[in-house]
């Protein structure tokens, strides 16, 4: 099957056509996704400048960890899922827009910089206590983080000129 | 008088040169959003601080101190930012009633959220660690709401019709 074919089921589906069908379903979905996109990346910037050692210097690194990581794994959940819901409601179109496919790209690249920074860094972010700065490589998946979440809304933003 | 000003913005160089290019108004809109994550972020760790739901080793007054900075700052950018949109397309937002919705809600958020911080530092209040009087309980709770509708209204804009009377 390919994604033209899935795009064709799932834009026969009840749901799909419920969401596409009504005036009101859809900007709701996107105030919900946007509220939930703005606290993702608020979350996420609060521990990225935290690693850049740009902000919160006096702070333990793996304590912001333990007070964000639940928020934005929790935000992250309510936006993908509303996201899932914009897509199946004109999968079509999001196929075929570039700054939708590359926002799914971005997206990919963020959540493999989180999986990698947990395995690479959970054990010595232990020892990146309160005003210590972050090793190295570290500080340069904080960055990339922040780039990459920075050109995510971008991304998701420019969808909505190119339909 | 609204409609003379927006026609006469539309005339200006500025609003011609930010109409001419396509990609002002998207690069604009998505500084207005990443600003928009760093003011949410920013009132989101004080509001559930407030509410006793994280940061809880952290004092109330430290965290005002950490973060109502970015808020002032997102605030102000978020104006400008917003100016910016309003003189690419004058006709459009001015006319639409979310527009003025979404400027009543950001006054009332910003005024409790600076009450909010007052209030936090007077000696009733809890100022280390720990509880928060009920008061900022309820204080927090109806900020976290404001900023929500903030964010529906802003998005809303987009779909709202200009009222009647608005120029084309």
């Amino acid at each position: 099957m390919t994604l033209s074919d899935l795009a064709e089921r799932l834009k026969a589906t009840p749901l799909s056509q419920a969401i596409s069908g009504s005036d009101t379903l859809f900007p709701l979905l996107e105030c919900v996704h946007v509220l939930a996109v703005v606290i993702v990346v608020g979350a996420i910037a609060i521990v990225d400048l935290r690693l850049l050692g740009l902000r919160a210097r006096g702070r333990d690194i793996q304590e912001l960890l333990n007070q964000f990581v639940p928020v934005t794994l929790g935000a992250f959940g309510i936006g993908f899922g509303a996201g899932a819901l914009m897509f199946i409601a004109k999968p079509d179109t999001y196929l075929a827009n570039a700054f939708f496919l590359a926002k799914m790209g971005l997206l990919t690249l963020a959540g493999a910089n989180a999986v990698a920074f947990h395995l690479i860094f959970s054990r010595t972010l232990a020892r990146t206590t309160a005003g210590v700065a972050a090793p190295l490589p570290a500080r340069l998946s904080g960055l990339f983080s922040l780039s990459v979440w920075i050109a995510i809304i971008a991304c998701g933003r420019w969808i909505g000129f190119t339909t | 008088m609204l409609t003379a000003f927006a026609l006469w913005l539309r005339a200006t160089p500025l609003s011609l040169a930010i109409a001419s290019h396509d990609w002002v108004i998207p690069a604009v809109q998505s500084l207005h959003i990443v600003t928009i994550a760093a003011l949410i972020g920013s009132v989101l760790v004080i509001n559930l601080r407030l509410l006793g739901l994280i940061e809880l080793g952290q004092a109330v007054t430290a965290l005002m101190d950490h973060y109502l900075p970015v808020v002032a700052i997102s605030i102000l950018v978020l104006a400008l930012t917003g100016a910016v949109l309003i003189l690419g397309e004058p006709t459009r937002a001015l006319f639409r009633i979310t527009f003025w919705i979404k400027m009543g809600l950001v006054l009332a958020a910003s005024l409790l959220t600076w009450g909010l911080s007052r209030f936090s530092r007077t000696p009733s209040a809890v100022s280390g660690v720990g509880g928060a009087p009920v008061v900022l309980k309820t204080g927090a709770i109806v900020a976290l709401l404001l900023w929500t509708a903030i964010i529906f209204a802003g998005r809303w804009i987009g779909y709202t019709e200009g009222w009647p009377g608005a120029p084309q």
